[in-house]
């Protein structure tokens, strides 16, 4: 098989969708043409300069960085069709108009190169029509690519195939998506709206139905169908407001005109109140009003009973609360749908039409189970896929509950559920030890058998499966070192434990017995678990021992802490430190430590200590103190404190990067670090860059000496800032003296500026700023503030 | 009263129009931009003789990296002075451009000189930061209490200002929409011809497409900061840069520009010698200080200073060029001193026509005596406030 390369990319059409998955593109440094109309006036590329230039805006931003907008070429379709020719592969993300975009495919067929893959974005029309506006000899090259709104964060693509599709093309293409853009496949067949629309849209109808149908207010159905039912925070109503309303009758609009078959059809449509919303021009975020709309401060809701908005209360019932924290799905279930209350009514009754419509459909628009619930929770952010919820509730139990709900008229259609419910499913359930269940082809389907997937050692996981274990070495109570011998024996891995893998006693102990354990034993170290990578340091046990007053403990405890980072710095073999999610304080630290970084891209890297009223004092600031002096002595004026003013302003801030390419811009990776786009390929890479290392005769450098730092006059350069912004009333004086105390660390204490220091005095320096920081009442007050809230205090 | 042995007159005073920040100016250099000043304003003596001049006293706010090296001297040596002519960089802040006309005019009313120039010259686009391009506090500024303001930003003092003189942010504001008013009507008017030299910019870029170089020619000609769009509702909008709950934003401060001017100034007897026609008469400058706090009010001291100096009264002073480093501290001023606002900058000011901090002195200098000139007025003033707590006026009488 011959290399998959996509040299250029080009996207056509500037829109919400097509700028930012060009972005998209950009971040993972693929150049990208960006095409739209020529603009009748002015500037032929002004629609599109427009459409990048808003990229910089949005948010959640679709650039990994600021500079990647530099990567997106403005072209339009009058003028620079002959650049198409360089392009691999061309998205086409224009209206979703038939006779557009066969105008287009038309316009476009002459420049496209015989080896480029020719993709729409289109979320529901059909694939195979769409082909046919392409010349024959380009058919077998063209297929279905939907992203999902924010590409960069929404981790669905759904590819679908022509009946004329090269099998091996799509193959390469999933492949590429997977590894290169760090998406999740899922294979739909070409029926309108695909897999991921056509249930989520359904699901978004019932709630509808049944929120008019037992009178609850949109406020109450949001909670309800929200985080506590493992739906995202903005639930139904919010999410509609989001999308648009306009957005969402239009793809309304597509099942009732498309689908006229469908048992559900009779519920395809806008309800009246959407209809008259949209009349209006409430169309939700975007015009500031929608079903919520936002007064001030306050949100209100729209109440169809007043005709007007009016403040939110959007209780859960105490009773229904109660059923729904129960652990047991099945008594769960059970016991909503026994319930008399309304809020209980409603949730059944969502759960049991959702299931009826999947089990229904399962086979006329996805291959299998494991497809249907992997779109839901990509494409939709839902923690388990329906399946996955029935089947944990008890298959067959449900499925009857369902059945007798059908029989007696309460469902939403009579549609009986499809036979294979009641057959070997029912005592299997649809998720197996032998794969997920095919409706269409009445087997389990195994996982795809594609090479990029072994890549994933720990890929996301349906309901059931089981995640690889390896092999313990030795663990604590705070972390385990293991390995994987199927992949590399001669790798260890030691993976935190702790709860949001904040770092306490255990970790920080175990973590320096691993290191000494794979020196021993093994080749390298990878440091490595799920996201998030570290909260940071366990403020428990900080506070615990400020409750004592016991300062010389704690100073230990920072000793300690510092003398990990040193072991994972100087160990003799390789450690790869494995980053994804949150990585705070004494975990950015820990990542700095190793000898080298792999970053999923959505890793958000940060010492955030001046939160709690510390600064970073587990050789974070030793570790720029020292970056700074390296790069000062490479430039004519050697003045460190050049480097130290940007870093200075990042730990004063506590500021957070947002992605694994600005953790690079911010200084807590370096240039040389790899940026991994599937977090789920993070273990893979990270364990052949420590055999890398290692092959390549791995040493670590000797501890630096003759250090120079900025001193106090780097210290008063902070301090005017830091005054500047108190005398603002921007900062705290508390504030100050934090921000002053990470200055003085960072400029190698309070020395003659170009002193020359060793690492050992640079930490020294941290330590005791830190202890002395512990011992201030308004330090306490927000450690204390942070342990009972989780948010920091501003004191 | 001075005690001087003749007076010092100004027979010449040019400038290059202010460029924004990182605008038509951005990548010419501050030498090059003083040179052509000093070609420029003695092109206006024609006849006189340059090996005359005496001292070259260039003012720079910021007298390092592309303007450091004592750019007074290579700019007059790029100018194609002789080589026996001498330069001196002056640095005090904003008033650096005044300053020097003041030691240059003091030169010769000492007699010990008979031709000199003055001039300042600033590039906000090339220098790295307010602070320099090395910024290097001494820490004493923050060990002890009262050194502690020396550390403020100056918006922090324009900040203290306006809460100490009550100066709203409604009438910040509405002086800086007056001030692009005033400015783009007198450039309508052409009332800055006289004093504009224009520069003829040429730029080498990379182009990228073709992979040569592209030289890019263009001459500036006018002012551009002034904003024709500027509106109150525009800058209602904008969000306090410096204060969390300030009134002191982008919009009612100076701008960052890119500058530079000379001044010629002579003794009577060059005057007859060369049959030189005088733009006006020295008559008088104070600088003072004040608490680096509150900065922005230094003119409160420099003005009555320099007026008793001279022996006038305000009242018989008819032009203020009052450089609105920001619009608080000269409201603060305008306020205190009961100025005549019809008197102060009738040609917009620092918010306008931008704020090249070292050649401002200079630049408004050659505003005020064309200025006078065209108005057939007396007496004008050219005053600003200047970082760290000063304020420095500067009196000047027309020739008619």
């Amino acid at each position: 098989m011959s290399n998959f390369i996509v040299r250029k990319a080009a996207v056509l059409g500037a829109g919400v969708m097509g700028a930012q998955i060009a972005a998209h593109l950009a971040n993972a440094e693929v150049p990208v043409v960006l095409f739209d109309l020529p603009a009748a006036t002015g500037d032929a590329n002004g629609i599109v300069r427009k459409a990048i230039d808003g990229l910089r805006k949005l948010e959640p931003s679709p650039l990994a960085s600021k500079d990647r907008v530099a990567y997106i070429d403005a072209a339009n379709y009058g003028q620079h069709l002959e650049q198409l020719r360089e392009c691999d592969l061309i998205i086409e993300a224009i209206a979703e108009k038939m006779e557009w975009k066969d105008d287009l495919y038309r316009k476009i067929a002459p420049f496209i190169a015989p080896t480029a893959i020719i993709a729409s974005n289109t979320s529901g029309l059909s694939i195979n029509r769409l082909a046919e506006g392409l010349p024959e000899a380009l058919r077998a090259r063209f297929c279905g690519i939907h992203f999902f709104n924010p590409p960069r964060y929404m981790q669905l693509v759904e590819l679908i195939a022509t009946r004329g599709t090269d099998a091996a093309l799509l193959d390469n293409l999933e492949s590429w998506l997977v590894s290169r853009l760090g998406k999740g496949i899922v294979r739909a067949l070409d029926t309108p709206n695909f897999v991921a629309n056509r249930v989520g849209v359904f699901s978004i109808l019932a709630v509808m139905h049944h929120t008019q149908r037992l009178g609850l207010g949109f406020d109450v159905v949001d909670s309800l169908t929200g985080p506590i039912i493992g739906r995202p925070k903005s639930a139904t109503y919010r999410t509609a407001d989001v999308v648009g309303l306009d957005t969402l009758a239009h793809v309304i609009k597509t099942m009732q005109d498309t689908l006229p078959a469908d048992p559900w059809h009779g519920y395809y449509g806008v309800p009246a109140w959407l209809a008259a919303l949209i009349g209006k021009g409430a169309l939700g975020q975007k015009t500031r009003a929608g079903i919520f709309r936002k007064d001030g401060r306050a949100i209100k809701v729209l109440d169809l009973g007043l005709q007007d908005y009016r403040d939110t209360a959007s209780e859960i019932d105490a009773g229904v609360l109660a059923i729904l924290k129960n652990r047991d799905s099945a008594a769960r279930f059970a016991q909503l749908r026994a319930s008399e209350h309304p809020q209980a009514k409603f949730l059944w009754a969502i759960f049991r039409d959702i299931f009826h419509y999947a089990a229904f459909h399962l086979a006329d628009i996805a291959d299998n189970a494991r497809d249907l619930d992997f779109a839901m929770r990509w494409g939709f952010g839902w923690a388990q896929g329906p399946f996955e919820t029935w089947q944990a509730a008890g298959w067959r139990a449900i499925a009857e509950a369902v059945q007798a709900d059908i029989a007696a008229g309460r469902a939403m259609s009579p549609a009986p559920l499809p036979a294979w419910v009641f057959g070997r499913v029912a005592d299997e359930g649809v998720h197996g030890a032998q794969g997920s269940y095919s409706a269409s082809a009445d087997v389990y389907r195994p996982r795809s058998a594609l090479p990029v997937y072994q890549r994933q050692i720990f890929p996301e996981r349906v309901l059931g499966e089981k995640a690889v274990t390896g092999e313990t070495v030795w663990e604590n109570d705070g972390v385990r070192l293991w390995t994987l011998p199927q992949v590399d024996a001669g790798i260890a891995i030691v993976s935190v434990k702790s709860r949001n893998h904040t770092l306490g006693r255990d970790v920080i102990l175990g973590m320096q017995e691993a290191v000494a354990r794979a020196e021993a034993d093994y080749q390298g170290l990878v440091l490595w678990h799920e996201a998030p990578f570290a909260f940071g340091a366990n403020l428990k046990e900080v506070a615990e021992a400020l409750g004592a007053g016991d300062f010389e403990l704690l100073e230990k405890y920072v000793a300690e802490f510092q003398n990990t980072s040193m072991a994972l710095k100087y160990a003799k073999v390789p450690v790869v430190a494995a980053v994804q999610g949150m990585a705070l304080g004494g975990g950015c630290e820990f990542l700095m430590h190793a000898a080298k970084r792999v970053i999923a891209l959505e890793s958000y890297i940060g010492l955030v200590e001046a939160g709690v009223g510390l600064i970073p004092a587990g050789g974070g600031c030793k570790e720029f103190a020292i970056r700074a002096a390296q790069s000062a002595a490479r430039t004519g004026g050697n003045d460190p404190f050049e480097f130290i003013q940007p870093v200075f302003m990042t730990i004063a801030m506590a500021t957070v990067s947002r992605s694994g390419a600005q953790a690079k811009e911010l200084g807590f990776a370096l240039d040389a670090d790899k940026l991994v786009f599937n977090a789920h390929e993070l273990l893979y890479v990270a364990l052949r860059e420590a055999r890398g290392l290692a092959e390549a005769g791995y040493y670590p450098r000797l501890s630096p000496r003759g250090v120079k730092v900025a001193g106090r006059t780097g210290i008063a350069n902070c301090e005017m800032m830091l005054a500047n912004m108190k005398e603002g009333g921007m900062i705290s004086a508390h504030d100050y003296a934090v921000a002053r105390a990470a200055a003085t660390a960072l400029c190698g204490g309070e020395v003659e500026t170009g002193s020359l220091v060793d690492e050992r005095w640079l930490l020294t320096v941290e330590r005791k700023l830190f202890v002395e920081l512990l011992k201030n009442p308004k330090t306490q007050q927000r450690i204390q503030h942070m342990l009972e809230t989780g948010k920091p205090l501003r004191n | 009263m001075s005690k001087q042995i003749q007076d010092a007159y100004i027979v010449a005073a040019t400038r290059l129009p202010v460029g924004r920040r990182k605008g038509m100016l951005g990548h010419v250099r501050p030498d090059d931009m003083l040179a052509h000043a000093i070609r420029s304003v003695m092109a206006q003596a024609p006849g006189l003789d340059p090996a005359l001049v005496e001292d070259v006293i260039v003012g720079c706010a910021m007298p390092e990296a592309e303007q450091g090296m004592n750019v007074a001297r290579i700019g007059l040596l790029l100018a194609g002075m002789p080589n026996t002519v001498p330069g001196v960089t002056v640095n005090r802040f904003c008033a650096s451009g005044l300053q020097t006309v003041a030691m240059a005019a003091d030169r010769i009313r000492l007699g010990e000189a008979d031709v000199m120039i003055a001039g300042g010259t600033e590039t906000m686009s090339l220098m790295n930061q307010m602070t320099g391009n090395k910024t290097a506090l001494n820490p004493l500024i923050f060990e002890k209490e009262e050194n502690y303001a020396i550390g403020f930003g100056m918006g922090i003092t324009a900040e203290k200002v306006a809460a100490q003189w009550q100066v709203s942010r409604e009438d910040q504001d509405a002086f800086a929409v007056a001030s692009h008013q005033k400015a783009c009507a007198a450039i309508d008017a052409g009332h800055f011809r006289a004093e504009i030299t224009p520069y003829a910019v040429r730029a080498r870029v990379p182009d990228l497409q073709s992979g040569e170089v592209r030289v890019k020619e263009y001459l500036a000609e006018n002012d551009e900061g002034p904003r024709r769009d500027s509106s109150i509702e525009g800058l209602a909008r904008l969000r306090p840069v410096f204060a969390a709950r300030g009134s002191v934003t982008a919009g009612n401060s100076s701008q960052m520009s890119d500058g530079a001017a000379a001044v010629l100034l002579v003794s009577e007897k060059v005057l007859k010698q060369f049959n030189l026609q005088p733009l006006a008469r020295f008559a008088g400058f104070a600088v003072a200080g004040v608490a680096p706090e509150i900065m922005g009010i230094g003119p409160l001291e420099a003005i009555p200073r320099v007026l008793r100096q001279a022996g006038i009264g305000q009242h018989e002073v008819d032009w203020f060029e009052l450089n609105e480093a920001f619009a608080a501290q000269a409201l603060a001023v305008i306020r205190t001193l009961d100025l005549d606002p019809a008197k102060v900058n009738p040609l917009g000011g620092a918010i306008a026509l931008g704020h090249p901090l070292g050649a401002t002195g200079a630049i408004r200098t050659a505003t005020l005596v064309h200025g006078l000139q065209r108005t057939r007025q007396r007496y004008g003033m050219v005053t600003m406030c200047i970082g760290t707590g000063m304020g420095a006026a500067g009196l000047f009488e027309s020739m008619q």
